[in-house]
């Protein structure tokens, strides 16, 4: 199959975008609980958890991530669960 | 039924084995109010992000159970009593 294909998976993302006129280019947006984990989001995994907050522990926005809004919501439950128990910093630095 | 864990923060200079003990407590109450425990995870001592009472370490442990919700009410009461417990949080995974 060539990649120009037209039920290629990158072809389709590029019907999709608007025509670009100069600007900034949006960077392309991946949920990435959704994928891995079927939207399960865990408290207990700080490492995973960490990606998603700034060096000074605040919870990175959705615009920042790319996360859907129903991965954004349990990201955000999780941390703050995590922070509850001590996992997470309610404040870095 | 519904799926909890309960997540139990013990103070530090506890010895391990009485903290063990103290989970088995915890998780045989919950039995008696007919819940089904299916995963009894120990961690162990960890450094907290952040001191709570002036503590800086303390034993976690998190247990994984089915139950009624009312079963619960009396284990988080005696947990908040407990001396010996620094916090504790039930959560329902989704």
């Amino acid at each position: 199959m060539s990649p120009r294909s037209k039920n290629s998976p990158a072809a389709a993302k590029r019907k999709r975008r608007a025509p670009e006129r100069g600007g900034r280019r949006p960077k392309k947006q991946t949920c990435e609980f959704c994928d891995r984990t079927k939207g399960h989001v865990d408290y207990k995994d700080v490492a995973s958890l960490r990606k998603f907050m700034s060096d000074r522990a605040k919870i990175r926005s959705s615009r920042v991530t790319g996360n859907c809004p129903r991965c954004q919501r349990k990201v955000a439950r999780a941390i703050k669960n995590a922070r509850e128990m001590a996992l997470l910093p309610y404040l870095g630095r | 039924m519904r799926t909890y864990e309960l997540m139990t923060i013990f103070r530090p200079e506890m010895a391990e084995t009485d903290v063990r003990t103290e989970v088995d407590r915890v998780a045989g109450a919950l039995t008696e109010r007919g819940a089904e425990i299916t995963k009894n995870d120990f961690w162990g001592k960890r450094r907290f992000a952040y001191e709570i009472n002036h503590l800086t370490e303390g034993y976690y442990s998190v247990l994984e159970f089915q139950s009624e919700p009312a079963a619960i009410v009396d284990i988080d009461r005696a947990l908040s009593l407990s001396d010996q417990v620094v916090r504790h949080k039930f959560i329902r995974p989704d």
